[in-house]
Order: structure tokens, then sequence, then C-alpha cells
């Protein structure tokens, strides 16, 4: 029973997570390109007219997704119409299933492991189930009946093959090294330190094999630069073109739910998942009150920062727009000071003073932060290099999967193969 | 066919090893636009978006915004109906009738006076072509809007209500 | 013959040609002139068409000086060029120059040579010109604008030579003289708008065609006047699928440069309210698909009797003859469309196409015979054009039957009576050829787009054929049945799909 409750909780903080961290990338992909390319982005959807940075925006966004007229071709294929988009959303969420988000979490003498599925072979769940995902998309492009849609599918169908060899090649490179398919065997093994000063992630041991993988990810995710399914500028929006209302934001959300499990895995496989370098699991137990006065005063001098940049603009646009506009400067600095005020009240608690269970805890939530840090990073990386690099040609995607990345991910796995022969090691 | 003057390598398409592995290039490329990112939100005052409601730009004297008649002393149109705009008009947007002006001094004038402002490409050649200066583009109006089509073909009555200063 | 040398190439001409002449050809186009008219006397007031002419010590007016053996002339000179200048410039001293409101400007002979010869600055101040009046309106059909007038004459000259009323005249001396209407009268003659066609300036402008449009924005199609027999040519100028006017074409043979009044508002019919637009089965709007089968329904036994008209072209008679077959048939109503005619230019017989008609082997008979002829038509009755049921006798007759099958341009009394009216095209919308008073060919060309449905007759009476085969495929396949038929009667140099512009006698060039 207890298994069942433990497993239903880690479901929940998952999906939470991923989630809530849709619209905020959604929020950061508009922000970010905007900034990017010199402009102020989205700004103007308010609440009584506060306006949050544009973080009003995915609200409004989802209200009018859900009460716009579902549109749909009349000459479609009308049951996988209606299954593709739960097909590319369910794959996208399901990933997650084997990722470790941390390493344990000790309550009560009882040791709960972090992670919903502890495969043997998660890595190949990961894969088999990633590419599942490519059905969703085809099916969607076939079954509206649409030659841009079709294009678009059969686009996602040809990059999937290509890219997806590549890809398992990447990672057959780390197997050897860690002998074992398990993903959580494989963010331990990345806990230690090489030649005692390197951590030893996998970007170290593979930094070929990182390159491969991520591009791979990058093309399977459909993201720019390979974002030809899509290709809005040759055929239209590509397989989901025909889609609308609450199916479309589906397939949105699915994009961004494949942008977290495709910087999860980045970050899982190359970047010690939860594994914070040189502070191991007994260091952190060890310095857990020290660790934590460290925090909260990392974070009253940020927040302390921000108010005071906040403060600065309310200075700076006093009556600027003449109405409740005006009031958002003093709303953030507002914000930020009763931040720094919580994080002050904080040390009421003793946090230097806390006891081994508390250091255990305390252990976990630094591991879980440490690896949400990087998930966050990584789709932050993935926003980022959309709005940096042009999207391929079809030729030069097809060129670059079959003539480059394949003879280099077989290259990688030789060279590693032998690499580990000579110096006796891998398991 | 002679190429002198053509920038030379223009077509020299050879790069560098380290360029044509695009692995650097993309982190160069990540850095410029990280470096457009900081600087905007460090200095958000200084991008050139303009909030364009509350703000406008503020244009010349001699900027074309939407036409307006001019009105002789009595409030008739100084328009006789020539119909020269109408010929000259390369979007051919301008459609008059002419009739019978009671006063033989006048003679003629314009019954109906349209303008599609949908087809007007505002080039201002209406205005060159006037023998009577009846036509400007000098309101400085821009924001020309309707939900409907034929809302936007003015008549006599709305150009002649048209002023300079934008207030309609 | 007379041999002389123009600008410098030599010309031989006709004794007797005038200068004015003989220069047009030399040079390929008219010398600047305001008062002269091929077809009026010459007056020789404007002094506009001065040439040089070597021995002669003063330049001399082209149009009042007839050639002679070896003369040498100069027509661009410098001081030729000069001259035209500066007479230019005086008869524009007391123009108001209010083109924007003149109907005459883009064909307007001031502006026009100005262009060409003028170019210079007015060294007459606006406040200095002589005034004078305005918009008067001096006649049925014509306004005078006397501010305009370059006192040409030739408005006066026209109505003393060819109407012979001489309402006009030239008042006044010095820079008041003005062209004005004589005490008590008013320029009512039944060709009071050549006046307008004349006036090289605007000051005589035509009432109907006043302000209705800019002439360049009009575009022109040859035509023949349908008002009556005499087939006067005329240009029609239409845009956007409405005419505006009608202006004559110079045929000397016919019509000279003139027409009559009332043969320029011949085109108000072409856009007239009561045009039958649609197909009507009982006075109901039906699709043409639907005409074809009511068509059918009525048709299936045969034309009983087919009925012509005189307004229509030669093509559509013959056409209509080969429907007949066996039938009877019929040219019309004799009699009708008959009007006071004048030895100028206007008929009596007010239609088009009556000798047509002859030429076609279709008799007209009066309304009492045609009457019979429908009585005793077993079968159905088609009727082509014209409005037989105008008379009371024809329209008893055609009452109550079920099977009469009109083919015309308007819902007058024929449509009204028959059974099946289907919209045929005006003279303006088709091509085709009149025959006039003198047997003269002459060929009319499409103008304007056909209104609502309708469609060309002789497509409509094609479909009629019983022998589909024998139907039409084009107008030029219907010209050449047309001439194949009509063989004995045409003479043997005719090609009725390229008639000469200024058309041809059915007997040959005679």
């Amino acid at each position: 029973m207890d298994i069942v409750l433990e497993s239903l909780a880690k479901i929940v903080f998952m999906f939470l997570l991923i989630m809530g961290m849709v619209p905020a990338l959604i929020w950061a992909e508009r922000k970010g390109a905007a900034f990017i390319q010199d402009r102020t982005g989205p700004n103007r959807a308010s609440i009584a007219g506060i306006r949050l940075a544009g973080l009003v925006h995915p609200i409004a966004d989802v209200l009018k997704l859900v009460f716009k007229e579902d549109i749909a071709p009349t000459h479609r294929h009308r049951a996988l119409y209606n299954l593709a988009p739960w097909l590319v959303m369910t794959v996208a969420v399901s990933t997650y299933a084997v990722i470790p988000f941390g390493d344990y979490l000790e309550l009560g003498g009882k040791r709960i492991p972090l992670v919903v599925a502890d495969l043997q072979v998660g890595l190949l769940y990961v894969l088999a189930v990633a590419s599942l995902g490519t059905y969703g998309v085809v099916l969607a492009g076939w079954a509206a009946n649409n030659k841009f849609t079709f294009l678009g599918g059969i686009r996602a169908t040809a990059q999937m093959i290509s890219y997806e060899i590549s890809m398992g090649l990447a990672v057959m490179g780390l197997m050897l090294i860690f002998g074992t398919l398990r993903l959580t065997d494989i963010v331990a093994g990345q806990g230690g330190l090489l030649f005692g000063f390197l951590p030893m992630w996998g970007v170290v041991l593979q930094p070929l094999g990182f390159v491969l993988f991520i591009t791979a990810v990058y093309a399977e995710t459909n993201r720019n630069p390979f974002d030809l399914p899509e290709g809005e500028s040759e055929i239209v929006a590509g397989y989901h073109l025909e889609y609308s209302s609450l199916k479309f934001a589906l397939f949105f959300m699915a994009e961004y739910c494949h942008m977290v499990v495709g910087a999860a895995m980045i970050s899982a496989l190359y970047f010690g998942g939860y594994q914070i370098p040189w502070l191991p699991r007994p260091r952190l137990e060890q310095n857990a009150g020290l660790l934590l006065v460290i925090m909260l005063a990392a974070i009253i001098a940020v927040s302390l920062w921000f108010a005071v940049l906040f403060l600065r603009r309310v200075q700076r646009e006093k009556g600027k727009f003449g109405d409740a506009r005006d009031r958002e400067p003093v709303l953030g600095a507002g914000l930020w000071l009763v931040i720094a005020a919580a994080a002050a009240g904080a040390f009421l608690l003793r946090p230097w003073e806390i006891g081994p269970a508390g250091a255990s805890v305390a252990a976990t939530v630094f591991q879980v932060g440490a690896f949400v840090g990087k998930v966050v990073f990584f789709a932050w990386l993935f926003i980022w290099v959309r709005w940096t690099l042009p999207r391929f040609r079809y030729d030069q995607l097809m060129r670059l999967g079959w003539k480059v990345m394949l003879p280099l991910g077989l290259a990688n796995l030789v060279v590693t193969a032998l690499v580990l022969a000579a110096v006796g090691g891998g398991k | 066919m002679s190429f002198e003057g053509l920038p030379k390598g223009s077509t020299d398409k050879r790069r560098s090893l380290l360029e044509s592995m695009y692995l650097l290039e993309v982190v160069r490329g990540l850095g410029v636009t990280a470096r457009h990112l900081l600087r905007n939100i460090f200095h958000t005052g200084d991008m050139p978006t303009m909030q364009y409601p509350e703000e406008k730009r503020v244009y010349g004297d001699r900027f074309r915004g939407r036409h307006r008649l001019m009105q002789r002393e009595d409030g008739t149109p100084r328009c006789v109906a020539c119909q020269m705009c109408s010929t000259y008009c390369p979007a051919d947007c301008i459609y008059i009738t002419a009739a019978e002006h009671p006063d033989p001094a006048i003679e003629k004038y314009p019954a109906t006076f349209d303008i599609d402002l949908l087809r007007c490409v505002y080039c201002g050649l209406c205005e060159e072509a006037c023998p009577c200066d009846a036509i400007r583009l000098d309101t400085g109006i821009y924001e020309i809007a309707a939900d409907h089509r034929d809302k936007f073909i003015v008549d006599k009555e709305f150009l002649l209500r048209n002023t300079t200063d934008g207030t309609r | 013959m007379a041999r002389l040398t123009i600008d410098g190439s030599a010309i031989e001409v006709a004794d007797g040609t005038s200068l004015f002449d003989a220069c047009r050809l030399a040079r390929g186009e008219s010398l600047p002139h305001f008062c002269y008219h091929p077809d009026l006397s010459i007056a020789g007031v404007c002094r506009l068409c001065q040439v040089e002419v070597e021995g002669m010590p003063k330049l001399t007016i082209a149009c009042n000086t007839t050639v002679r053996e070896g003369m040498v002339v100069h027509t661009r000179s410098e001081r030729v060029r000069k001259a035209s200048q500066q007479i230019l410039e005086m008869h524009l001293i007391n123009h108001p120059v209010d083109c924007p409101i003149c109907d005459q400007a883009g064909e307007c002979g001031l502006q026009n040579q100005y262009m060409a010869y003028g170019l210079y600055d007015s060294q007459v101040a606006e406040s200095d010109k002589v005034n004078k009046a305005k918009a008067l309106v001096i006649g049925p059909h014509v306004v005078l604008d006397k501010e305009r007038c370059v006192l040409c004459s030739r408005c006066v000259r026209f109505c003393n030579e060819v109407t012979k009323t001489g309402e006009l005249g030239i008042f006044n001396r010095g820079d008041r003289a003005e062209i004005g209407v004589a005490p008590g009268r008013e320029l009512d003659n039944a060709y009071s708008v050549n006046t307008v066609d004349i006036c090289p300036v605007g000051a005589l402008t035509s009432r109907d065609f006043r302000f209705q449009k800019r002439v360049w924005m009009l575009k022109s199609t040859d035509s023949i006047c349908p008002g009556c027999a005499t087939g006067c040519n005329v240009r029609v100028d239409h845009e956007a699928g409405r005419i505006y006017r009608l202006k004559p074409r110079r045929n000397p043979a016919v019509n000279g440069s003139w027409m009559c009044d009332e043969g320029r508002l011949t085109y108000k019919d072409v856009h007239a309210e009561d045009r039958l637009l649609e197909p009507l089965w009982n006075g109901r709007v039906v699709s043409w698909a639907d005409a074809r089968g009511h068509l059918a329904h009525v048709v299936a036994g045969g034309f009983a009797l087919v009925i012509g008209s005189a307004h229509q072209s030669l093509e559509e008679m013959w056409l209509l003859r080969q429907l007949a077959g066996t039938a009877a048939l019929s040219g019309g109503l004799a009699g009708s469309d008959l009007a006071v005619g004048d030895d100028i230019l206007r008929s009596a017989d007010r239609t088009p196409n009556r000798r047509g008609l002859a030429l076609a082997g279709l008799a007209e008979h009066d309304a009492a015979a045609l009457a019979g002829l429908v009585r005793a038509a077993r079968g159905a009755i088609l009727v082509h054009g014209g409005d037989p049921a105008a008379a009371p006798d024809v329209a008893a007759a055609m009452a109550g039957r079920q099977d009469v099958v009109y083919v015309g341009t308007h819902r007058r009394a024929t449509a009204a009576a028959a059974a099946l009216a289907l919209p045929g095209a005006m003279w303006a919308e088709k091509a085709g050829i009149f025959v006039n008073r003198q047997d003269r060919l002459q060929a009319f060309a499409q103008a304007v787009a056909r209104p609502g449905n309708a469609r060309e007759d002789w497509r409509v009476l094609g479909e009629m054929l019983p022998d589909q085969g024998r139907a039409p495929t084009g107008l030029k396949a219907l010209r050449a049945g047309v001439a194949a038929d009509l063989a004995p009667a045409l003479a043997p140099t005719i090609d009725l799909d390229r008639l000469p512009q200024g058309g041809v006698p059915a007997g040959g060039d005679a």
C-alpha cells in the first residue's frame, strides 16, 4: 500500500513540475525571443491593470484556447485525428517515469528513492517512448487530410529515423562506461570525481557523445533548428495546421513537455542529474546547516538587489502611463522585499542547528533543486538556440544526420570501447 | 560581362575548418543573442519599441495622411469635379460624378466625391494634379480602421469634415 | 496636276487643291487651324494656318490659297512657328482657361495647339480679361459659353450653309465680339449638336453629354447610327459598359461630317429601363437553361410562322430565313417606324436595315395581313426584333397563344404578348451589317457588353435551327453563309467580313 502512495506522490510531483514549467517556458520563450530581438514582447494582457511583465499572457492564451471554436476539416480520419494530440501528449508526459529527480528521501527512517519507476532498462524505455511521439505527429499529419500537414508528418518520420540512430549510438558510450541501462545507476555513477578534481559528469567523459546527443534531442523534439515538420514558412504550420482550440493546445503543450523531458535527459545523462559537483551526499548532510545559512543569505542579497532595481524604476517612471500600470514597479519592489523578509524570517528557525534527520531532508531538497535548476537551464537553452539559429534546409538536415552524426557516433563508440579496454575500466 | 567593381571575394565560399565545424559558430551565435538579451533586461528603457496607443511617432508636416476636401468660404467644396485627380490616380481610388451648379460662375461641382481608402496608396499625386488645391493629404490622420470594407469608401461630406489637426 | 515643294519635299496634287490639303498630304498632319472645315466654306478668320510661300512678301493662310505649279512652301520655318504662336496668344487673350470645368478639355483645339506650338506664359492678367456670358442655354441641345469662343465662325457657317436656318451670328466688334443667337430665336434645328462637334473649343457644349464624363476616359468604337435608313457613320464613345455619346464619323458618301440630333440620342435605348435582361416565361424570369426547356416544348413541331424586323442586322435576317425553312415568313410590319424626313440627312424610314430585309428575301406585311398570318399559323411563331404586337390587330391575333417566341431587346408589347421572351442584343452590343437607303452595306462593331443575361441574337437563333449541324459557329462562318447565299445580289468584290471603312454599295464600287 505504501508503495502505491509513494508512487502516486512522486507521479503527482513530477506531473506538477512539468505542467508548471510549460506556461513558464511559454512565457520565457515569448519574452526571451523579444528581448533577444530588441523588442519588449508581450505586455498587454493585464489583471486589474497589472501586467506582470507578460506573465498574464499564458493565462489569457489558455482562456482563448479553451473557448475557441474547435474547427475540424470535413475529410479527416475521425478516430486518428482525435487520437493524435492525445498520443503526443501522453508520450511526452510518460517519459518522465524513469528519470531520477533526486537520490532518496529519508522520512521516518524510510528511504524513498526519488524516481517513479526505477527500470533496469530505463534508457531503452526513454528511447522507445520518445520515438512513439512521432506517431502522434505522423497521424496528425495524415488524418487531417491536408497536403501541408501530410508533408509535416512525412518530414517528422524521416527526421526521427535519421536522428534516432545517432541518439542511440551516443548514449551507448555512456552505457559502456557505466555498464548499466538503469538511469539511477548512471546518475549515481556521475557523483564521483575524475583525477580528484573533475566532476565525473557524462559531458566530461563523453564530450563528443554529448554534442551528438544534444543535437539528436533537438531533432527529436522538433525544435529549431530542426523544426522542419512545422516549417511555417514552407508548409504553413505542418502537422498541426488543421487543429484548433484545445487539440491545438495539446500539441503546443506537448512541444514544451518534450523540451522539458529533453532537458531532463541531458541533465541526467551528461550533467550528473541531481548531483552537485564536489558536494556528495555525505558532505551535504554534514554541512546542511551552513549551506542553508549561505543559501538564505544569498536569497536575501539577490532579492534586495532586485528590489532596488524596481525602486529605481519607480522613481524613473513616475506617472508614465497615468493608470494602474504605474504601480507595477511598486508591486515588483514589494514582492522582492517580501521574499527577502521571508528569508530573513527563516533565520528565526535557527537553520544552523538542524538535526541529522532534518539534514537528510535538506540534502534531498538541495539535490532536487540542483536537478530542477539544470533542467531549467537546458530548457532555456532550447529557447536560446531557437532564437539564435536559422532553420536547416531539408537536404542539410539529412546530410548532417547521415553523413556527419552517424559516422561520428560510430567512431565515438569504437574509441570509447578501445579506451575502456586499455585502461581496464568499465563494469 | 564585367565583374569590375564588385567587392573582391564576394563569391568566395571557402570557410575555415573551424567555421565549417559549425559548433563554435553556434556558440558564438549564442553569445550574440545573449548579449542582446542581457542588455535588454538591464536597460529595458533603451529598446526602440514604442508603446503605440500611448506613445505616437511624430511625423513631419509633409506626411501624407487621410485626404480632405478643401472648402470655399461658404463651406461648399472647392472642387470643380474636373477629375484630374481620378485620371492621375495610379490606384484608381477616386470616384467623382459631376453636376451642373446653379451658379454659372461656378458651373460645375462634384455631386459625389468618393475615395476608396483601401485602394489609395497615399502617393499624393491627386494633390499634385488638382488645379484648384481642392484635395489635400495634410490631415496627418494615419489611423484608418473600420470593421467593414464599405466603411473605407468615404464620401464628399466626410472628406469636407476632415481637418488638419487629426481631430476630425 | 500641280507640282510644288512643301518643307523641302516635292509633291504633286490636282489643280485647284487648296494649299491646306496639299500641306496635310506633305506633312502627314494638318496645319494648326480653327476655322477650316472640309465640309464648310472657307472663312479664313483664325489666321492660324499661315505658311511661308517663297516669292510672297508676307505669310499667307493655306486654307484660302490654291496650289500653283512650282510653289515652294515652308510650314515649319521659324517665321511660321512664331506667327502661329502669336496668333494663338491672341486667341487666348480673353479665353478664361477654365479647362478643369470645360467638357472640351482633352479634345480641344486650343489645348492641343498650345501644347504643340504655344507653351508661352500669358501676358494678360486675369483681371484684364473681358468677361462674357457663361453657361447660356441657347437651344434644346446646346449650351453656349461666350468666353471660351475663338470666333472661328464654324457654327455660324454650319447654320447658314448646311441647315440653312441661320440662327447664329457674330455680334459686336473687337474684343467684345461674341457668338450669339439671333434675337427671338433659339438654336433648335434638327442638327444643332453638329455645332458642338465642329466647335474647336468648349464654347458650344452638348446638354446631353455635359459633365457626364471627361473625354479622355472614353473609348471609341466605329458604328452605324440605327436611327434611320440613312445609316450615318458614327463613333460610339463609351466607358465601362455605358455609352455616353455618339459622334458622326466623316463619310462624304453618306453623311458628310454630320448627323441629326435625334440620331445622337438613339444610344438611350441601349440603357433603357425596360430592357429585356433575362429570359421571360409568361412574364416570369427564368434561367436560360429553363428557357431552353420551354423552347423545346413550345417548338416541338417546328415553327409555323417567322416574323423578322427591319431593325436587325443582315446576318440575322438571313439566319432567320434559314430557320424558317418551309414556314410562313414575314419581314415584320410594313409601314411601321415612319416619320417625316428631310433632304439633309434624316430619312422618313426610321429603321436602319429595311433594304437588308429585301436583300435577305423577307417581305413585309401590313398589320391586317400580319394578323392574318398569325391566326393562320398552326404551330409556334417566332418573332425576332421589332415590336409587331404594337399594332392592335397583331396583338389581338397573338392574344391567348402559348406558342409565341420573341427574341428581342425591350419589354414592350410583343414581349408581353409572347409566351417566351428571350433577351437579344442591341446594335451597340453586337457586330453586324446594315444596308442603308442607298443599298450601301456598312458594318458596325460591338461597343459595349450585353447587359444582364442578354445574348447575341445569332447564337439564340442558331440554337433554334432544326438542323444543328448548320448552326453558325461564329460571326465569320455566319457571314460566309450570307455571302454564299446572297452572291447574286452582291458584287463579287465584297468581303462581308472586311467591309471598307465607309461601307460599300451592294452593287460594287459603282
